[in-house]
């Protein structure tokens, strides 16, 4: 083996190494919604090629109401759907779609555009 | 002289400080604090001013200043609330009230105030704070252009100034006024002038037409996307020359310099294709990266960046490449980004066509209504039809909302909700459902439910937030495809570092190619899609068929279906008792009919159901009813009366023991038919027995066939009652039900659900919504049999809008076609990447010498996720078994 193969080998194991930690291992950044005067938590969601924030953190039994403004055309983020709360909604380019609803149960759930492209989670304490 | 507007001084125009135009008026001021307050809100002048201006727009005279309003107000009408006397109390404290009259009965309070010391807004505020909302339209309206921020105060100002408008606001980001305002009281027309008066010009709010609107988008996004095709498509052709010039003529003798300084012409071509055509995916691209996310926009973005950079690294510093690898891959970044834009716009066309089926059912909606008030029919958009209007509709016209009839009758084509294809024939009191057609005639209707509430927009609601649903089956892609893309990208590395130190010369380039084919090959999307493109369909198909699914999870469960629990009354039988037989003793003493009319007009003052079953078919046959006189009602024994002379006495074995009646053989007779499941009921002329009448809930005309086909689908039918076991299983007998569970309490018929379930089967439960609602929660799926308007039953997870067994038999019909459908998305994208990957990685090239090329890679993705929508379109296809159509 030449040396620029030995190198090549080792840098494409690094590499694969940085992926598995940079994609799945490292941690990831939470937002975590405070409750407002009106006992509501509310966070305001940009969806454009993600969800910015993706990662929220809020607390159980109390209504939740994200604000979702979507800014980009792109059609696979025109729907966004939360599975386990059987709640979805159309989001029109520029306009501001609110999704309310009260998380009961603590845990993880997922919300994601409908064929699951972007991808964010809500974390229900 | 002329009054200035704002401290009321009466000035001579000509000295007068300065003037203002305002709605047509001319006005002029004393001092510039005048004028200031005046341009800071010219409205609140011009109302304030005594000279009748009485604005023409508004009809607005200030002149009177008491003013009167009739509240609608909601709940109000119910029974045992105390809203009235709370409001008038609350009212009253108010300073500016004359006089509050409130008819809880008709649900509104009339108002007399003095509109200078109180405004509508707050008499409305007040209300709320009683508990109870003040009922009334709320409507978007758009305005063209609005920037300024002072404008929006005006027109604010306008809009609650104009009568019957309750509140208004304008929200200057999405260019909408929303107006809360008493559709009685006033017109949307009405209140576009109001904003037209300012000089803005108005148009439907974006935010009222979604489906249209979304339409519209995707109009637009698919002209986008063809655009960049169509750039990358252009410029791929001279960069495909030049990647391939010993197949082109003339290029094939350029020599090796000509063709390097084309090569930097390919290089510069196709950086705004890489950038601008592709310009999606490196942007959608960064945003995961920044969330620590790859999606399908990662793979593209680092495949044809790649080779864009290697490309170009190789043309401007040949040196550093080995001998034989500085050539260039411009074509792939051309050619892959070309295809996957087109392949994103073909999907888009064919997304479009899923949602068809919501489409349909919008459109069904009726523009406009003719509603008659103060006795004048007027037009009006269907959007300010209130509860309690009444509504006229002609021959060939669409009922606008949900109501009943009050006069006329008609024959109605429900067929667009229902799927039943036969019209339907309603009288006074029965129900009529919007955006049904009226065939042959005119009627007035009360309107019962409107705007969101309609049997219609609830059926869009729902059929809507089904269709955006997950079904089960999807977690495991959804799982898988969480995972999919930093695995590919893994692959990819994996691929490069084999090729280049364990494959043949020239390395580089091998490895190059085959890491680039695997970033491009790999299609997320297509799994991604394989399920809700499925699920669109197939729920959209269900609503065109009358069977409504509450989500993805319930149209999986019924699939799946190996036990259908049928309640008796009302499912499998009409659910109200029928004229059955007729029986007389001696045809000389008295005909049949002849004895039917006398029994009917017997009973035509009972309110007893049965009664109303004979009066009902002595009234189909045509007979004529007489009047009973001495009509007495024995408790537990029967009726009796005299009629046209003769004494008729109608009743059980009991009745006619009382009566002394000879029975003869009819009590054999009478057996016979309870045994049937019948009632029979002896009838006896002048104290001698005349015959039998005989009434039952007859089963409906189409079970026997429904339950027929379930049989043939290998299902288990079960007929669950609380009748006593004679009659449920004469019932069970002529429908042909394999098993009947008779003398159920209605409490435990969720118990024997759940018991059936334990056999280890997943069963389906038929009921109505509200008395089997703990069976229909308790069963796997619950299939609510609707009435045609309480279309959206909670306990259910199917609702049969037609009230037919044989919706049960297409909603598994549905299910089963839907579930196939997604499977072999779910398939063929499994397969397609599992396939796809390792070729792109060149695991043929040791046992063949083949080798995928990038831009095969690029047209089998950009077709993968086209594919898939394609296969769901073809549910559209679908038929079911008992078509309508």
């Amino acid at each position: 083996m030449t040396t620029p193969q030995i190198i090549v080998m080792i840098g494409g194991i690094l590499l694969i190494l940085f992926i598995a930690w940079f994609f799945w291992l490292s941690p990831k950044e939470q937002t975590r919604i405070s409750t407002n005067n009106n006992g509501t938590q509310e966070v305001a969601i940009t969806v454009k090629g993600g969800y910015t924030p993706d990662i929220i953190v809020v607390k159980a039994g109390q209504p939740l109401r994200m604000r979702f403004t979507r800014q980009e055309s792109s059609s696979c983020s025109e729907t966004v759907t939360f599975p386990d709360f059987n709640k979805s909604a159309k989001l029109p380019e520029g306009q501001e779609v609110i999704v309310e609803f009260t998380p009961d149960k603590p845990g993880e759930y997922g919300f994601q555009c409908l064929m699951g492209m972007l991808r964010g989670k809500l974390i229900v304490e | 002289m002329v009054k200035d507007p704002v401290c009321g001084m009466e000035i001579d125009p000509n000295v007068a400080f300065e003037s203002r135009e305002h709605m047509e008026h001319k006005y002029f001021f004393c001092s510039e604090s005048c004028l200031q307050k005046f341009d800071n809100n010219p409205h609140q002048y011009v109302l304030m001013t005594e000279d009748p201006i009485g604005s023409a727009t508004t009809g607005f005279n200030p002149n009177t200043r008491v003013l009167q309003i009739e509240l609608p107000i909601l709940e109000l009408a119910k029974e045992g609330q105390p809203g009235g006397e709370l409001i008038k109390k609350a009212l009253k404290k108010l300073n500016g009230i004359d006089r509050v009259i409130v008819n809880s009965t008709s649900g509104i309070v009339v108002v007399d105030f003095d509109n200078q010391v109180i405004q509508i807004q707050e008499i409305v505020g007040v209300i709320k704070k009683t508990g109870y909302l003040v009922g009334g339209s709320k409507t978007r309206i758009g305005i063209e252009n609005i920037r300024c921020t002072s404008c929006v105060g005006f027109i604010e100002t306008e809009l609650k100034a104009t009568p019957g408008v309750l509140d208004a606001s304008v929200n200057i980001a999405t260019q909408e006024a929303t107006i809360d305002y008493l559709p009685e009281q006033t017109t949307l027309h009405r209140l576009n002038s109001a904003i037209e008066d300012w000089g803005y010009k108005t148009r439907p709010a974006l935010s009222e037409e979604s489906v249209d609107q979304q339409q519209a988008a995707h109009e637009k996004e698919y002209k986008r996307l063809m655009n960049r095709f169509w750039f990358a498509a252009i410029i791929s052709i001279p960069v495909l020359i030049t990647a391939y010039p010993k197949f082109i003529p003339l290029v094939r003798d350029w020599s090796m310099t000509t063709l390097r300084v084309s090569w930097f012409f390919a290089a510069l071509l196709t950086l705004p294709v890489l950038l601008w055509s592709g310009g999606d995916f490196f942007n959608g691209a960064w945003a995961a990266l920044k969330h620590r996310a790859a999606n399908m926009n990662t793979l593209i973005a680092l495949g044809t960046g790649a080779a864009w950079l290697y490309s170009t690294v190789a043309i401007g510093f040949p040196g550093i490449f080995p001998e034989g690898t500085s050539e260039p891959f411009y074509d792939v970044v051309a050619v892959v980004i070309a295809l996957v834009v087109l392949g994103q716009a073909l999907e888009l066309r064919a997304k479009g066509r899923t949602s068809e089926a919501i489409k349909k059912l919008m459109g069904l909606q009726a523009k406009t209504a003719r509603v008659i008030r103060n006795g004048v029919e007027i037009d009006i958009p269907v959007e300010e039809v209130l509860v309690g209007d009444t509504v006229q509709v002609r021959p060939g016209e669409k009922i606008p909302v949900d109501g009943v009839i009050l006069e006329g009758s008609s024959a109605v084509d429900e067929s667009m909700l229902t799927g039943e294809s036969l019209p339907s024939s309603k009288k006074v009191g029965d129900d009529v459902i919007g955006a049904t057609l009226n065939k042959t005639g005119a009627f007035k209707f009360r309107t019962t439910k409107v705007g969101k509430d309609t049997a219609l927009a609830q059926i869009v609601k729902m059929v809507q937030d089904a269709q955006n649903s997950k079904a089960p089956i999807a977690r495991l892609a959804d799982t898988i495809s969480g995972y999919f893309v930093p695995i590919v990208m893994i692959l990819a590395v994996v691929t490069f570092v084999i090729w280049f130190d364990f494959g043949p010369k020239p390395q580089l380039i091998y490895g190059l190619v085959t890491a680039v084919s695997v970033l491009i090959i790999a299609c997320p999307c297509a799994l991604g899609l394989a399920t809700p493109m499925s699920l669109m369909v197939g729920i959209g198909k269900g609503a065109e068929n009358g069977i409504l699914i509450r989500s993805g999870e319930a149209l999986q469960t019924a699939q799946g279906i190996k036990t259908v629990v049928l309640d008796k009354t009302g499912t499998i039988t009409k659910g109200k008792p029928e004229l059955t037989d007729l029986l007389v003793v001696d045809k000389q003493q008295v005909t049949r009919d002849e004895m039917l009319r006398l029994a009917a007009s017997v009973e035509s003052i009972s309110e007893h159901p049965l009664a109303e079953a004979i009066v009902e078919g002595a009234r189909n046959k045509g007979l004529s009813i007489g009047k009973p006189e001495a009509f007495e009602a024995v408790p537990g024994h029967g009726v009796i009366a005299t009629v046209e002379g003769q004494r008729v006495v109608l009743g059980n074995l009991k009745m006619m023991k009382r009566e002394n009646v000879d029975l003869v053989d009819l009590e054999v007779k009478s057996e016979a038919l309870a045994n049937d499941g019948k009632t029979p009921m002896f009838i006896a002329l002048n104290g001698k027995a005349a015959g039998i009448i005989a009434v039952a809930d007859t089963v409906k005309e189409d079970s026997k066939e429904a339950i027929a086909v379930l049989h043939k689908m290998g299902i288990e039918v079960v007929m669950i009652t609380g009748d006593n076991r004679r009659t449920a299983e004469a019932i069970a007998r002529q429908v042909g039900v394999d098993r009947v569970l008779a003398e159920v309490l209605p409490e435990d018929k969720a118990l024997n659900v759940h018991l059936l379930q334990a056999e280890g089967k997943k069963v389906a439960m038929v009921g109505d919504g509200i008395n089997d609602a703990p069976a229909l929660a308790q069963a796997d799926v619950g299939l609510a049999i609707g009435t045609g308007t309480d279309v959206a039953i909670e306990a259910s997870d199917i609702t049969l809008i037609k009230g037919s067994l044989k919706g049960v038999v297409t909603a598994i019909e549905v299910s089963r076609a839907t579930m196939r459908n997604i499977k072999q998305n779910l398939v063929g994208a499994f397969i397609y990447n599992i396939l796809g990957v390792p070729i792109a990685m060149g695991v043929l090239f040791p046992f063949f010498g083949v080798l995928l090329s990038p831009l095969l890679a690029g047209a089998a993705m950009a077709f993968s996720s086209v594919t898939v929508v394609g296969n769901a379109n073809r549910l559209r296809a679908f038929h079911p078994k008992f078509s309508s159509r």
